[in-house]
């Protein structure tokens, strides 16, 4: 070979090895990602779809969280209904009923902030996108349910936040850049904002017949009017504004959408039990399934059968439900409501002073209190368990069965695939009765309490037993184990009053609690976190 | 970026001028005449004879043979021509000299006294042929070898298989051999007319050939910070990871191995952690091809077909690798093929694996008294009705059946390895064929590894200009196999029960207690989870000689596929009532092309090397997943997910079904020049330009890392030379920019991800924010400075090298939490600045050196200091990260435990806290414990690692023991805490805890709840014999009984012992809590002894 052949050689390889990267201009080094969406791809009407789908998923992480099991146990023990048994305590409770220890670092106080400014911030994405005027593929109309539909739940969460915390930042915009100078919006604006997000909700949402339908017919689980009302009346209620409140119920209860639950119905009819407890059967919860009380079901499936579910392993059987099966001779079953735990247990004040005897929601379908062996073969089948000394404490523990849930291929049951009951018509005349009252309008309210109690087959209230206590009692007696208790108590300025009268158990009793526990601490790490202005922190913590 | 874009332009600059050279170059010579290989050029004013040979000899392949002595040193020789034969060229090299030459073979000149006509006639006496063969002190036959009869200028090479021919003058003759890299050796044939003769290595360090980046140098040559792993290491031990033979063995190498389950790898950390959020492993390099980033895992490489490691650790060093260089570069060469008659050769071990340390639990006596101390220490009140809490532990006791959970779920664990490989060529054609075998069952059921791997590395020399090679391998790893839970088994209780009634695995032990399953239920699910790895890498070398001598030209193409598969089948008798499947796959492609351009010159005493690189990478990701529940029975396993009910159904312990697909490109180019005078100073100038695709949209992606460094070879200076004790010091200084693109693809996107949500029963997508991106991010930057020397004194009796160096990293690449106000929890960011500096000595010594017996001593030490400089520019610490501003990036930030508190003690500094909870320090001194009395109690690091490895050779006999220590590091101690689950499991009798009698003031009660989340940190230092490995090696004479070429037995244990104060499994090991972490993770420390063989056929 020549040394000219050579050199060719060179000279075609060096080309060809260069020439590979011909295309190795800018365009080789650009990201193309494959797998996730990117925003702006959203920015139409079914982007902006999945997004308020987004937002639905988003909410139920706020009941399913699980991985501090005792989170239930957060919004109900330490108050004046619940406490909890020493050996079944989890963790992130203990600060709420010993008081003592909730400090800055509380993981309960972190969760809750944190979920509501996500779904603040996912909620802002799509406000400004449907209200993006450049957005031409849609109808004012269609702007506006994605809107209404995300200011619902973006008020939803500022009022949780407001509740909780008080004053905290208000964002309304999405981010496009890290921020860390937020200052507490003072609970004025807080609240301003909610109101206007919701009063937009409420003119702009469907009536819940009008909901739109999915590929098995009508989504009962997405905002309707109703919903936006209810918030609303809520809302004004912390505001002060009781006959707005009032205003907000009359439209829910006159719309002539919703009835109370009178008689028996749905799949377990033609079962022992009565109307009140129907309601709560998983297959009995939903509009569609009967449940005409039902204004807002958060709904959850077995995600054995249909993927997606649930969004976590839901808790709420686990710390609600009795440890029975700990008693030998008893075996986890079905009528029992599968396997709690009872990392929480219902104070003496409700179990033994809250209910008539006749009230519906005292039956023993509803409030379980007697306990018979159950394990086939056993000596004593069938004989009730005695009642007497610890075991009444988590074993055999009295116990809502608002909670059960059964899954016969899970015994062991970590997640809880339930329905979450998050409106109904019931709380709607308990909340107008709560307006009422504080206008001073005893009558009506009086009238408003025996509504909910007439169906309770509970005796009439007068106007003049009407107190705000009253109206506390009787959400206990109603909304047990549904409403947020916490909550209603931060929201109403009870929960110390209440709790120190109520709450008396002496087996790990509720400590320290005092007048800064209305609120929650501010969480320390976004304190920490924001260091380009003061984030400051609830009185006393 | 105007800077960025000037550097830009510049650079595409350079490479046109470069490729213009190369075309000028090119034209120039093929109008030129065509050159031979064996025609001299040479224009030399005023040298030394020696010095000239020598520059024959770089330039050609002749070799010269010729006594020291008989050269006429003070002879200064000038020469001039172009293109001679060497002939022409000797004769008016050696004109004025007493000298003559002969021409052996093709290559080989030798050099002798012209003693007259006497001597030349002598050649016709040459009457006596002695044959004989050549061989390397592993029995391997060396070609090329001179071989001179003493004091004459007659003499020969070896040929291919060793072997000699050779007439001399008589039978008393004394044969010279010599041969680059051997001590040459004299033998009187005593009357022999065949001998075999033995040549060994000559160890000296300076002058060992090792990998740098692009290209090899002898060490005297290197300018920057390269270590090598001893090939000591890399045979003879049982290790199924490469990582598990570098540990502890080299300075600054911090290698932890967290794990013990087999097929585990380690974590790598070279000179300290440089980055907080980025990658912080170093870039590994196989046979010169990126093997880091490929979808390449260490398990894919055969320690049976390393031929060395190095580790390049200095700026000056890793700069050629660019954004890959920042935390140091593992460059892992393979074995190849050399001229010669085929080897075949077989590596193969068989040992045994078993649990090095028991952290035995509480026995059953002791389980019972746990229950009662915890009772009481709960229920204060009441009064303990049962003995036990749980029916079937109840049961158990009455009946006196107790179980050990932790026989139960552990067995006798081997391991085995068996390696053949042959290995030979001719000068046209090297191979190195290799094929593996390794199978590793574990010390707990159902775990296991197996390995087989195949190698064929070839090179072909095509034309004397041009050659080609490949390196093709193929490894398929094997983790399969259902597997018994460790964790569950150390916390299970001693009455549980093993068995039901009808002989399988009861599945709540503890009935009714739900929450702890049979360890053993594992076994009864089915598991594959498999990966393959094929590579196949080819290069093309061009020398074109001419004009052009000295350059080459290299074409590299890489293409790894690797693909993954994993299925596994949950059933009824593992506890899940209708089944549930899952598989998934993946497959990655990445291809690889690198263009290298070296050019080498001589001009007199000046060598000049330069490398110029353009390269380019990509790889291609996609990964698919299924689940499925709800099978008619357990026959079909996860092999027909069609047969599940519901498909794409998830748990919340498993994903839903799914695909996944990712990219990552990077394209470079980098330019080298060394520059050596005299052999003596040296100097390295390097720069490296890389994009990368995961850099921020808004820049341009590109980066530039340029470096220098300064060697100097002080015992070469003339006044040097009568310092006999010193053999080598070279100084060596050097400082340079290397950098980190370690983010995930898409870490710089916006994105939202899909969520799934029901309605009415029907499933429905959703889609929700996930990342913020930041489309500014670039590249982070370490800046090093680093300084050393090696020395080999007394004789080579010691040598080694001391290192100095200071980095500091800049623009860190930070996942840098945000105020959840924001709507997300963290962002990455180009933020802070780390500063690593830190000392390195290596120490080789050889302590005995007799006849019989040998002593050699390797130490190594390191010891690095790490810190946070600056993080957002304010001076503040962040407090939520957990950064402090002059504290180490690793640290724990906890509160301080001072005791238990006991009764009588007065609490109000920690009103909420029981007698028998823990007692912590008021740090800040309010009279109270708040979440302000953390404090940074130390860092996770060790502030100083070692290695002492001691060889000793008697006869046939080596016995190698290795010694690692890791010191000064902290470690939440997993093992202490159990939380609110104390009344329910079994814990370690080593722990022990506090009761109202034994007031402990180190453990708390059992009914502490550690509401503060306090993480008992320990001091998890250690010291290990880590291998102690003896052999023998067959001599000569047994080998010829034998037929074989050589035979080394061995017997080898690893972590045999382990001194430390930490209280667990391991101090090195990470556990995890129950729902916390992976426990598959959680597998005792084993200790293994293995016997082994390394035989090779003649």
């Amino acid at each position: 070979m020549t040394q000219m052949k050579k050199n060719i050689i060179l000279l075609i390889s060096i080309c060809a090895g260069l020439q590979l990267f011909s295309s190795c201009k800018k365009s080789f080094l650009n990201e193309e990602v494959y797998s996730s969406y990117a925003p702006e791809t959203l920015a139409d009407s079914l982007g902006l779809e999945a997004s308020v789908v987004g937002l639905h998923n988003h909410l139920s992480t706020f009941f399913s969280y699980s991985g501090p099991q005792g989170w239930p146990s957060v919004w109900h023990a330490g108050t004046d209904i619940a406490f909890v048994p020493p050996t079944q305590k989890q963790g992130i409770e203990i600060p709420y009923y010993d008081y003592n220890q909730l400090i800055s670092t509380d993981g309960a106080a972190s969760f809750t902030w944190n979920w509501a400014y996500q779904m603040i911030n996912n909620a802002n994405i799509i406000i400004k996108n449907a209200d993006n005027p450049n957005l031409t593929s849609l109808t004012e109309t269609g702007k506006k349910a994605f809107s209404s539909e995300a200011r619902f739940l973006r008020a939803y969460a500022y009022n949780i936040l407001a509740t909780c915390f008080g004053k905290v930042p208000l964002t309304v915009e999405p981010l496009a850049a890290p921020k860390t100078d937020f200052v507490r919006a003072s609970l004025d604006s807080v609240n301003n904002q909610i109101v206007q997000d919701l009063t937009f909700a409420a003119a702009n949402l469907p009536d819940i017949d009008n909901v739109k339908s999915g590929s098995k017919g009508k989504m009962y689980a997405r905002a309707n009017k109703a919903m936006a009302q209810q918030l609303l009346a809520e809302v004004y209620l912390r505001m002060g504004k009781p006959d707005l409140a009032e205003q907000q119920c009359n439209e829910i209860i006159n719309s002539g959408k919703f009835s109370l639950i009178t008689a028996r119905y749905g799949i377990k009819a033609s079962q022992p039990g009565d109307p009140f407890s129907d309601m709560f059967w998983f297959g009995n919860q939903r509009r569609g399934q009967g449940n005409k009380e039902a204004i807002w079901v958060m709904e959850f499936e077995n995600p054995s059968s249909v993927p997606g579910g649930i969004t976590n392993a839901p808790q709420q059987r686990r710390n609600w439900g009795a440890a029975y099966y700990q008693i030998s001779g008893m075996t986890i079953c079905d009528s029992l409501g599968g396997r709690g735990i009872a990392r929480l247990r219902l104070t003496d004040w409700v179990v033994y002073g809250l209910y008539e005897t006749n009230d519906m929601r005292n039956s023993h379908y509803n409030l379980r209190r007697k306990f018979y062996y159950n394990t086939p073969g056993n000596a004593k089948y069938g004989q009730e368990v005695p009642y007497a000394g610890a075991d009444t404490v988590f074993k055999i523990a009295p116990h809502t069965t608002k909670w059960y849930q059964f899954d016969p291929n899970d015994v062991f049951g970590f997640a809880m695939v339930k329905d979450f009951i998050l409106m109904r018509l019931g709380e709607t005349y308990l909340l107008r009765a709560e307006a009422q009252f504080k206008q001073g309008k005893l009558d009506d309210a009086a009238a408003s309490l025996n509504v909910v109690r007439a169906r309770a087959n509970a005796t009439p209230v007068t106007s003049t037993e009407v107190t705000l206590d009253y109206i506390l009692d009787e959400r206990a007696r109603e909304l047990l184990a549904e409403e947020n208790r916490r909550m209603t108590l931060m929201r109403t300025g009870t929960l110390v009053t209440r709790t120190l009268a109520r709450n008396t158990q002496t087996i790990n009793p509720v400590l320290g609690l005092s007048a800064k526990h209305l609120l929650m601490p501010i969480p320390k790490s976004e304190i920490d976190l924001n260091k380009d202005a003061v984030l400051e922190q609830n009185p006393n913590y | 970026m105007p800077r960025t874009a000037a550097s830009l332009i510049k650079c595409l600059l350079m490479m046109k001028m470069v490729i213009l050279l190369i075309c000028g170059f090119s034209l120039q010579s093929i109008a030129g005449k065509g050159f031979a290989q064996d025609k001299i050029t040479l224009k030399l004013e005023n040298f030394s004879l020696k010095k000239t040979f020598k520059i024959i000899e770089k330039q050609t392949s002749f070799r010269f043979v010729y006594n020291d002595d008989i050269l006429p040193e003070s002879q200064r020789v000038s020469i001039n021509v172009q293109a001679q034969p060497l002939d022409d060229v000797m004769k008016k090299l050696l004109e004025r000299t007493s000298l003559t030459f002969k021409i052996v073979g093709n290559n080989l000149v030798v050099i002798a006294e012209a003693a007259g006509d006497a001597n030349q006639d002598k050649a016709a006496d040459f009457t006596l042929t002695v044959t004989g063969k050549i061989l390397a002190e592993n029995y391997q036959p060396l070609a090329g070898v001179s071989i001179v009869e003493k004091g004459t200028s007659n003499g020969t090479t070896s040929k291919e298989d060793g072997s000699f021919s050779l007439a001399v003058s008589d039978d008393k003759a004394i044969l010279v051999a010599s041969y680059i890299g051997y001590k040459q050796i004299e033998v009187a044939l005593n009357g022999k007319t065949d001998i075999s003769i033995t040549l060994q290595e000559e160890k000296r360090e300076m002058d060992e050939v090792i990998v740098v980046g692009y290209g090899s140098k002898k060490r005297s040559d290197v300018t920057g910070s390269v270590a090598s792993v001893p090939k000591t290491r890399l045979s003879q031990l049982p290790v199924t990871n490469v990582l598990h033979a570098i540990e502890g063995s080299v300075p600054g190498v911090n290698i932890t191995q967290t794990s013990s389950v087999p097929g585990s790898s380690a974590s790598v950390l070279i000179r300290g952690q440089n980055t907080i959020t980025a990658g912080s492993g170093p870039f590994i390099v196989v046979d010169g091809v990126p093997f880091s980033k490929t979808g390449s895992v260490t398990n894919d490489i055969n320690p049976n077909d390393i031929a060395s490691i190095e580790i390049l650790k200095d700026a000056s060093a890793t700069a050629i690798y660019g954004v890959n260089g920042a935390n140091g570069v593992i460059l892992i060469t393979t074995k190849r093929g050399t001229t010669g008659k085929p080897v075949i050769r077989y590596n193969g071990y068989m040992g045994f694996d078993n649990i090095a340390h028991m952290l035995d639990p509480l026995s059953p006596e002791a389980y019972v008294q746990k229950y009662a101390d915890w009772f009481k220490q709960v229920n204060p009140t009441q009064t303990q009705t049962n003995v036990l809490p749980n029916a079937f532990e109840v049961a158990n006791y009455n009946a006196g059946k107790t179980t050990d959970w932790l026989k139960e779920v552990t067995r006798q664990g081997i391991m085995q390895d068996h390696n053949i490989s042959v290995s030979g060529g001719t000068k046209e054609v090297k191979y190195y064929l290799s094929g593996d075998f390794m199978k590793q069952l574990g010390a707990v059921k159902g775990y296991q590894y197996h390995r087989a791997s195949l190698r064929s590395n070839l090179d072909a020399n095509i034309t004397d200009y041009l050659s080609v090679g490949t390196s093709l391998s193929y490894a398929n790893n094997n983790y399969d196999g259902g597997r018994a839970n460790f964790y569950l088994a150390a916390a299970m209780s001693p009455y549980g029960t093993l068995y039901n009634n009808v002989g399988n695995y009861e599945i709540y032990p503890m009935y009714p207690e739900l929450l702890y399953e049979n360890p053993l239920l594992g076994l009864y699910t089915d598991r594959t989870d498999r990966s393959n790895n094929l590579t196949g890498n080819g290069y093309m070398e061009i020398k074109p000689g001419g004009v052009l001598k000295g350059l080459k030209y290299r074409l590299n193409a890489g293409y790894t596929y690797v693909t993954t598969r994993f299925g596994s089948y949950r059933g009824r008798s593992a506890n899940n009532t209708i089944g549930a499947a899952n598989v998934s796959s993946s497959e990655t492609n990445n291809w690889v092309i690198e263009n290298i351009l070296t050019y080498e010159k001589n001009f007199g005493v000046h060598h000049i090397d330069l490398t110029g690189l353009y390269s380019a990478q990509q790889r291609n990701y996609f990964a698919t997943a299924f689940n499925g529940t709800g099978f008619i029975n357990d026959e079909l396993s996860f092999n027909n997910m069609s047969a599940a009910t519901t498909l794409g159904a998830a748990t919340i312990f498993s994903n839903y079904s799914g695909s996944y697909r990712d990219k990552y490109s990077l394209a470079s180019q980098m330019g080298r020049i060394n520059y050596a005078y005299d052999g003596r100073y040296l100097l390295t100038v390097t720069a490296r330009r890389d994009g990368s695709s995961v850099m921020g949209a808004n820049t341009d992606k590109y980066g530039l890392f340029p470096s220098f460094a300064l060697a100097c070879n002080i015992s070469k200076e003339n006044f040097m030379k009568s310092v006999a004790f010193i053999q080598d010091l070279k100084l060596r200084g050097s400082y340079g920019k290397s950098g980190n693109e370690a983010i995930p693809i898409y870490g710089t996107v916006t994105t939202a991800g899909t969520v799934r949500f029901p309605f009415s029963g029907a499933s429905t997508i959703g889609v929700v924010a996930s990342n913020l991106g930041n489309a500014n991010l670039h590249w982070e930057e370490a800046k090093t400075f680093n300084a050393g020397v090696d020395f080999s004194i007394l004789n080579n009796r010691i040598s080694g090298s001391v290192d100095y160096y200071n980095t500091r990293t800049q623009d860190l690449l930070l996942r840098r939490n945000l105020p959840v106000v924001t709507g997300y929890f963290n962002i990455l960011d180009n933020l802070g600045k780390t500063q690593n500096r830190g000392i390195e000595i290596l120490l080789n010594t050889q302590n005995i050196s007799g006849k019989d017996f040998q002593w050699q001593t390797s130490i190594n030490f390191s010891s690095n200091k790490n810190r946070i400089v600056e993080l957002y520019g304010d001076g503040k610490d962040d407090l939520g990260n957990r950064w402090f501003i002059g504290h180490p990036i690793g640290i724990i930030y906890d509160y301080k435990m001072i005791g238990v508190w006991q009764e009588g003690e007065d609490r109000s500094i920690d009103p909420t806290a029981k007698v028998g909870d823990l007692k912590f320090a008021d740090i800040n001194g309010d009279k109270a414990i708040t979440p302000d009395d953390r404090t940074i109690l130390g860092q996770r690091a060790p502030k100083w690692i070692g290695g002492l490895t001691n060889t000793f050779h008697y006869k046939n006999f080596h016995l190698n023991i290795f010694i690692q220590t890791f010191q000064g590091a902290l470690k939440n101690n997993v093992t202490l805490t159990y939380a609110d689950e104390a009344g329910r499991m079994n814990i370690p009798a080593e722990t022990g805890y506090w009761t109202a009698e034994n007031k402990s003031n180190t453990r708390p009660a059992l009914s502490y709840t550690n509401s503060r989340g306090y993480g008992y940190a320990s001091d998890n230092s250690y010291t290990r014999i880590k291998d102690v490995t003896l052999s023998y090696t067959f001599s000569k004479q047994m080998l010829d009984k034998l037929k074989l070429g050589s035979l080394t037995l061995y017997a080898s244990g690893r972590n045999l012992y382990t001194f430390t104060d930490w209280i667990g499994w391991d101090p090195e090991h990470n556990y995890s809590f129950r729902g916390s972490g992976d426990w598959t993770n959680n597998y005792p420390l084993t200790r293994s002894i293995v016997f082994g063989a390394n035989v090779t056929l003649r």
